[in-house]
Formats: structure tokens, C-alpha cells, sequence
């Protein structure tokens, strides 16, 4: 097995799903608690739709999927803010609006384009170093902005009208959130692929919320859990050639069962508090 | 008379279309107990939500805390502990009774600056004057319904407040948790000097504790101590058919949020 580590595209690989597994899981917290997982998901396709109009008009793939992500995102926010509409109701209006245009835009091209089919299914094992790069950059923006500002992010998710009278910039963190959230789409977009992008973002989060009932625990958990599935994942899918996107989010739902059947709030709760 | 520390002067509170609280003038001394009643849908939480800053007079002016500015952000805000209705928490969120309270300081530190160990102290020391440190590391949702609003109103102290706003502290609460929360309050009143502005629809549990009661019904109906606000001819005016009025002087006003 170790043998593989050294193969550059491996080392690239493994790379790349260390950082989508840490950023995840750790924007994942933070959707979890705040409610927005349905959200996240609305965002994924929506990034799907701009990675395809992108190679219809030979733009970079990636800025397109940024420009749709977030767009996509703040309206989510704002439908949320102002309640004209029951939530769920407007994520799935604009989840299946993003997909219709992301098969618009693939039958409007000529050819059948395998590149295309990679953003929506993840191809970890084919990522380059540019790509790579790109990763990275957007993981420390997304890590170090949360790090910096993981107080008011942590009280907006407990109770942002509580963190808003406290004198907290509530409803700025919250869009900061959304943000964080569109850009974390985007960073794994390429490794886990729209459709599975999303579980990395829950899974790990939630797996990590059936084992502490501390926050700073929970954040810690969770990252680590997401790195361990993502870095698992890509060894098991080379060397049982699976695909390595459900090979990843397999490997996690699992993990997050077990969690369910042995977690200590779980067994506690039987107990009358 | 103390310095005045609150002022509405002609206030109206609302949303488009809706007057919540119209024309309010007030004004509330430095280190004054305020019990803050009236029925349902009298504009008790827009009175605490106005205070908060979380919603601006649409005519009139309030002033909190001598701070001149019209801004709703302002950092004279952090200076106002809150303790907001109960029921908005999720019993399973995942949070220790010390992490809980530290968010009372994040108001006050601002942005990017993380919690140091005087913060830690000042939230241990919140904790220890509710009488829950020794559960600090417990889960938040694991305590009983009084511990949790114990822990709450610790993080208000966190924030160290010159002002306490509670809204409705003992709703949902058994009567020994009620007596408890209402006696924890009062004593900080005492030793910490805080003015304190407690909303509330248990008329009977505050009357013997407060400096002053004021009565709203959309307007102010009535303020003043609370044998002078207390008087069968204002209540029923305002309660109607729900004031019963025993020999004893008690005044009983059904409760309709439990049900």
C-alpha cells in the first residue's frame, strides 16, 4: 500500500481529499446547526449549472460554478430572512430550476463531454495540479475566515436573534455563512462531485453532533471524521477500483450509523433527565 | 431622583400597517426594578425588542443608556443583558453550560478577538452568582427547565450589563423554579444594583418585589407602584372578564400561555 504514496497523481489525490474532507466538515458544523442542509444542497446543483455553461461558452469552469453557487446562496438567505415563503419550498424551487438549466446547457453542447459528467459524479483521482491549487487557496480562505470569526459564527447558529441583541453584526455573519458555504461547494465540486458534495458537508458534521455535546468538540470531531473518510476513501477506491466519490460517502454514512447506535446522548436520553 | 437610564419620549413601535406600541413616554431610573406587565399581545416583547435595539421607533425617540445615537448597532447595546422567552432553544443542541455563557461575552469583545482568560473567569464568575458553576462542563440541554434559565441569565451577567431586560424568566417553569428564578433575580437586583426591566404575566409573583409596575395595552395604561397600579377599577379596564379579585387582595390573572 505504500508504495502508492509514491505516485505523484496519488500524492495529489490524497492531498486534495485531506482538504475537501477538512473544509467540509467544518463549514458542515455549522450548517447543521444553523439549519441549513437543505440549503447547501440547492447550492451544489446550482454550481453544477454554472460548471456547464461554463464549457459552453469556454469560460474557466470553476468561476462560473463560484458565480451560481452564491448567487444561488443569497437568495436562499434573503427568502429565509424575510419568511414570504416557507423555506424548503423555495430551496426546491431553485434546486430543480439550477438542474433543468444544467441539462439545458449540456444538451445545448454538441459533443459529449466526459470532463463535464466529472463535476457531477467527483473524480479525485484525476485532479491537477492547478486544480489542486485552486483547492488549497480557496481552503485557507474558508478555514481562516471561520477561525477568525468561529465566536460569532457558533452564537449566530445557537440563536442569531440572541447574538443579534448582544450587539453582534448577526445578519452580516449569517450571509458570511452563506458565503462560506457556496465557496465550500466549490472547492469540492471537482473531488466529491455535485451530487455527493453535500454528505461530505452533513455526514461528518452530524456524525460528530451524536458524540459530544460540547461545540469546540463537536468542530474538532467532525474535521477529523471528514478527513479519515475522505483520505480512506481514495485508498479504497484505487485499490478496489470503485469510484471514489461514493466510495467517500459510503464510507462516512457508515461511520455516522455507528455513531447513531453507540452515542452517549443517545443512550443517555432513555434515562428521564 | 437617580440618574434616568432608559427614555421613551412619545415612542411608536410597529410594522408596516401595525401599531404595536403607540406613543410611549417613560423613564426608567439607573438601579430601578421595573416589572413589566399586560395581557397577551399588549406589546410587552416589543417593549423589550425596542430597548434591545432590535427594532427602531417609527415616530418619537428612546434613549438607552444616555448614548445620543439613532444607531441600532451600537456598542452601548452590549451593556443591555437579555434574557430572551424560553422555548426557542433546541434541547439537543450541542453546548456545555460554560460555552453558553461565554457567548455573553462575544457581544462585548467584537470582532476577531478571541475570548481570553479573564473572559473564562468573568463567565465562571456569572455562573457562580446563579449558583451553576459546579455544572459548567454539564450539557446545556441536559438540565431541568430552571437550571437552564439559570444558566441563561448567567449569560446575561457575562456581558456585564448595567441593564437586565428578562422576558416572561418564569414561563414553563414549576412553581418551585418559578419562586427560585424570581428570588435569584431579585437578589441580583440587590447586590448588583442592575436596573432591571422583568416582563411577565404573573402579576402575583413580582408585586411584592418590584419598584414599579407599568402596565401596557398597546399604550402605556398605567405605571407606578405597584399598590397604585394594582387597583381593581385599572385592571379590570385592561383584563377584563380574565381578573378575578379575592378578599385577600390578591389579584389572579389567568394564564393563557400554557395552554
Amino acid at each position: 500500500m505504500l508504495e502508492l504514496l509514491a505516485y505523484d497523481f496519488m500524492q495529489r489525490s490524497l492531498l486534495a481529499a485531506a482538504l475537501v474532507g477538512a473544509v467540509c466538515s467544518v463549514i458542515g458544523v455549522f450548517v447543521v446547526l444553523r439549519g441549513l442542509a437543505f440549503a447547501g444542497a440547492g447550492t451544489a446543483h446550482a454550481a453544477f449549472a454554472g460548471v456547464t455553461l461554463a464549457y459552453l461558452l469556454g469560460l474557466p469552469p470553476l468561476s462560473l460554478a463560484i458565480v451560481f453557487g452564491l448567487t444561488t446562496v443569497w437568495i436562499t438567505g434573503w427568502v429565509e430572512e424575510k419568511g414570504r415563503m416557507k423555506l424548503d419550498v423555495s430551496i426546491g424551487i431553485l434546486y430543480t430550476a439550477t438542474m433543468a438549466l444544467a441539462i439545458l446547457f449540456l444538451g445545448l453542447m454538441k459533443t459529449y463531454n466526459p470532463e463535464v459528467y466529472g463535476y457531477l459524479f467527483g473524480s479525485v483521482l484525476s485532479v491537477t495540479t492547478e486544480e489542486l491549487m485552486t483547492i488549497g487557496g480557496l481552503s485557507v480562505v474558508v478555514l481562516g475566515t471561520i477561525l477568525l470569526l468561529s465566536k460569532e459564527l457558533y452564537f449566530i447558529a445557537f440563536d442569531q436573534e440572541m447574538a443579534a441583541a448582544s450587539g453582534i453584526p448577526a445578519r452580516q455573519i449569517f450571509y458570511l455563512l452563506l458565503t462560506l458555504v457556496a465557496l465550500t461547494v466549490v472547492i469540492a465540486l471537482k473531488t466529491v462531485g455535485a451530487i455527493l458534495v453535500f454528505a461530505m458537508i452533513l455526514i461528518p458534521a452530524s456524525t460528530a453532533y451524536q458524540l459530544t455535546h460540547s461545540l469546540t468538540q463537536m468542530t474538532l470531531y467532525s474535521m477529523l471524521i471528514g478527513i479519515f473518510c475522505a483520505v480512506s476513501g481514495v485508498l479504497l477506491s484505487y485499490a478496489f477500483d470503485l469510484p471514489s466519490g461514493p466510495s467517500i460517502v459510503l464510507l462516512a454514512t457508515s461511520l455516522f450509523f455507528l455513531a447513531v447506535c453507540c452515542s452517549p446522548k443517545r443512550l443517555h436520553r432513555i434515562q428521564p433527565a | 431622583m437617580t440618574h434616568p437610564i432608559i427614555r421613551f419620549n412619545h415612542a411608536t413601535f410597529g410594522f408596516p400597517g401595525i401599531v404595536a406600541l403607540e406613543d410611549i413616554s417613560l423613564t426608567i431610573p439607573e438601579s430601578e426594578f421595573v416589572g413589566v406587565i399586560g395581557p397577551n399581545g399588549s406589546g410587552k416583547t416589543t417593549l423589550c425588542r425596542a430597548v434591545l435595539g432590535l427594532m427602531a421607533p417609527l415616530s418619537g425617540t428612546l434613549r438607552v443608556l444616555d448614548c445620543a445615537c439613532e444607531e441600532l448597532r451600537c456598542h452601548h447595546r452590549a451593556l443591555i443583558g437579555y434574557l430572551p422567552q424560553k422555548g426557542m432553544i433546541d434541547r439537543n443542541f450541542p453546548v456545555t453550560v460554560l460555552e453558553a455563557t461565554m457567548m455573553g461575552r462575544y457581544g462585548a469583545l467584537g470582532l476577531f478577538r478571541r475570548p481570553s482568560r479573564k473572559d473564562r473567569d468573568i463567565a465562571r464568575q456569572a455562573l457562580a452568582q446563579v449558583g451553576m458553576d459546579h455544572h459548567r462542563e454539564s450539557a446545556l440541554g441536559a438540565l431541568s427547565g430552571g437550571q437552564q434559565q439559570r444558566v441563561f441569565i448567567a449569560r446575561a451577567l457575562a456581558q456585564q450589563p448595567r441593564i437586565l431586560l428578562l422576558d416572561e424568566p418564569t414561563t414553563g417553569l414549576d412553581l418551585t423554579a418559578q419562586h427560585s428564578v424570581v428570588e435569584l433575580i431579585q437578589q441580583l437586583h440587590q447586590e448588583l444594583k442592575l436596573t432591571i426591566l422583568m416582563i411577565t404575566h404573573d402579576i402575583n409573583m413580582i408585586r411584592s418585589r418590584v419598584d414599579r409596575l407599568v402596565l401596557l395595552k398597546t399604550k402605556l395604561f398605567a405605571e407606578g407602584p405597584p399598590q397604585e397600579v394594582l387597583k381593581p377599577e385599572i385592571l379590570s379596564q385592561v383584563y377584563g372578564k380574565e381578573l378575578v379579585i379575592t378578599d385577600k387582595d390578591f389579584v389572579l390573572v389567568e394564564d393563557y400561555h400554557h395552554h
